[in-house]
């Protein structure tokens, strides 16, 4: 090991284990080392903030397996750090809501057209306006369904089964879907009344925030028969859907955050921060978690859903023809906050454990069982969304992510500067007027400080983080895409 | 009493100070306020009832600021001018208060999502009181 494989950044030492692979070692009251993945110039901005103090935290949970690891877009959260995997024991474990965080199932979607770019240039500015006129965003814009009792139970057990019984879906959409849009450990009755007030008026919204409708036309594609299992070609355009669960979520995170406060106050103490908070595996509390976190998982899907469904329509308008004809069909629905029980070869021997993903996605290579069986001979996509001035990337999953990362890789570029920062530093109109005189790219928001705290500068190269994913093979590069209408709240 | 927003990476903090508890928890709501809304209107919206219980001051916190999450999320408005006092009874804390819940759709808002646990202090000081809380958004 020379100098250049060891980096001390304060107390915390990485050791080089292979190119864009850092471990932390095992000190003190860490469970297992912790590992980063990383370049240099990404570790460079990582090590910046507490994400590392973070992942060292993390690897305090009760059977935490392996590693505690942090993806190539990884920064600082609450708890656990964004950008961060851990696979907690089933069993003798734990589940950690801290861990999950608070939007459950933010994730993303991607809608493929057989619209191309030449077909949407001139219609940019009444696309952009139609569809921030019919999809709801910001705060207290209400959802694209008002939502009342019945509507939010039948949600959170039923996931986008829901929404194909009232017309909100096609038998395809569900098809396309992590799990089919429906969690079946889904437990209504373990989200609270609170929960499912925050969430009835908002079941079709965006939100602010990083949160944003995106129609996009692919620039690049790297791996042409990949590409072409998944429906993608240069020049099509395809629209990302990037939300998660609403209010409903974040209260379900918060309730349990405060109910293992009161029950499992021992474990809490134990673990050196509080955001951490976890509940015993085999525990009741854990079991209602689980229930109301796959609840709101399921809430999530049909979010989103509603969005794309709403979205066919506008394209209808502005385009004069019908969804169908243009080919509007889901190419895949991916959640970047989650834990799911899943079952890992860990030295050899098949473990179920509690795989929690906060701002990572799942990336299974081709054979898994869970991949539906359009995507099972060729591995999972993974959407990776940049910044608005930025690319976004559609991955597969790769064939070293069940080894290296418990079939993970990165969620999206992460932030690099703070929101207020970000304020100072940029003025949202200019932001917005920029994009669209030297990049083509027409930006609609609910608020000018939206746009500015989103600005592409405050985020990290997504060509790097995906450059390293691909390399390392957790997230093989399959196409590139480029913004061309973003709406947000 | 007062706050001031701090630098998060991905989310937003408040430090807040105050000669009583009972202010510290009224800025540290008017933070969570600015931390969403630039230009919070002076007048405008009517106000309505907070009432906390919990079993320590930071879980009292926590559960405060919850609270007002979910009244906006539900109300449609924004709490402001908050006003709070808070009383230890014992066996428990509690918090009686009020804000002024100004209509989302006057203001310039986005969405704080939730109160986190992650580095919240709550100190007493020479001078009072003070309080550091991230917010995610």
């Amino acid at each position: 090991m020379t100098d250049d494989d060891v980096k001390q950044f304060g107390d915390i030492r990485l050791e080089r284990v292979r190119e864009h692979v850092w471990e932390m070692p095992r000190e003190g009251e860490m469970r297992v080392p912790a590992r980063v993945l990383a370049s240099e110039q990404l570790l460079e901005q990582i090590r910046q903030d507490k994400t590392l103090e973070q992942l060292r935290n993390a690897t305090h949970l009760p059977g935490m397996t392996k590693h505690a690891i942090c993806m190539p877009d990884g920064h600082q959260g609450y708890g656990f750090p964004v950008g961060g995997v851990g696979a907690t024991d089933a069993e003798e474990g734990c589940i950690s809501p801290g861990s999950v965080g608070y939007d459950i199932n933010c994730g993303v979607r991607m809608m493929k057209t057989n619209l191309t770019y030449e077909e949407l240039e001139g219609k940019e500015e009444e696309l952009v306006d139609a569809l921030f006129a019919n999809v709801p965003s910001g705060l207290g814009g209400g959802g694209i369904v008002q939502g009342d009792v019945d509507a939010v139970e039948g949600v959170l057990s039923r996931g986008v089964d829901w929404a194909l019984e009232h017309g909100h879906a096609v038998e395809a959409d569900l098809a396309h879907c992590e799990d089919e849009g429906r969690r079946p450990d889904a437990d209504p009755d373990a989200v609270s009344q609170k929960a499912k007030d925050r969430g009835k008026n908002q079941l079709g919204s965006l939100g602010s925030g990083n949160h944003f409708l995106e129609v996009q036309r692919v620039t690049d594609v790297y791996r042409d028969d990949v590409a072409a299992e998944f429906g993608l070609e240069a020049d099509q355009i395809v629209v990302l859907i990037h939300c998660g669960s609403r209010g409903l979520g974040h209260q379900v995170c918060s309730d349990y955050l405060r109910r293992i406060e009161k029950e499992h106050g021992d474990l809490l103490d134990s673990l050196p921060d509080k955001e951490l908070a976890a509940a015993p595996a085999g525990s009741r509390l854990a079991e209602e978690y689980y229930g109301a976190m796959c609840a709101a998982i399921n809430f999530a899907w049909v979010n989103r859903q509603l969005i794309m469904h709403r979205t066919r329509r506008v394209f209808e308008r502005v385009f004069g023809r019908d969804w169908e004809a243009m080919e509007m069909d889901l190419l895949y629905d991916v959640a970047h906050n989650i834990a799911k029980k899943e079952v890992h070869d860990v030295d050899g021997e098949e473990r179920e454990l509690y795989v929690h993903r906060k701002g990572a996605t799942r990336a299974f290579p081709a054979g898994r069982p869970e991949l539906p069986s359009t995507y099972r001979d060729v591995g999972q996509p993974v959407i990776i969304p940049g910044s608005m001035g930025a690319g976004s990337y559609v991955l597969r999953g790769g064939e070293r992510s069940l080894d290296l990362t418990f079939g993970s890789t990165a969620h999206g570029a992460g932030r690099t500067m703070s929101r207020t920062q970000a304020k100072q530093e940029y003025w949202g109109e200019t932001v917005r007027d920029e994009l669209r005189d030297q990049q083509k790219i027409y930006v609609k928001a609910q608020s000018g400080a939206t746009v500015a705290e989103e600005a592409p500068g405050v985020y990290k190269d997504v060509d790097e983080v995906v450059r390293v994913s691909d390399e390392l093979g957790i997230g093989d590069k399959v196409a590139r895409t480029f913004p061309v209408c973003n709406i947000k709240g | 009493m007062s706050f001031e927003l701090r630098d998060h990476t991905a989310d937003v903090a408040v430090a807040a100070s105050a000669p009583s508890l009972s202010g510290l928890f009224a800025a540290v709501a008017d933070g969570l306020a600015a931390a969403g809304c630039e230009e919070i209107p002076d007048a405008g919206g009517e106000r309505f009832p907070v009432e906390v219980r919990a079993e320590g001051v930071e879980a009292l916190l926590f559960d405060y600021l919850d609270q007002l999450v979910y009244e906006r999320d539900v109300r449609a408005v924004l709490p402001v001018d908050n006003e709070a006092e808070v009383r230890d009874e014992g066996t428990e804390w509690a918090l009686s208060g009020s804000a002024r819940g100004v209509p989302l759709g006057d203001v310039d808002a986005r969405e704080v999502k939730a109160v986190t646990y992650s580095e919240m202090r709550v100190a007493e000081t020479a001078d009072g009181w003070e309080a550091y809380v991230v917010f995610d958004v």
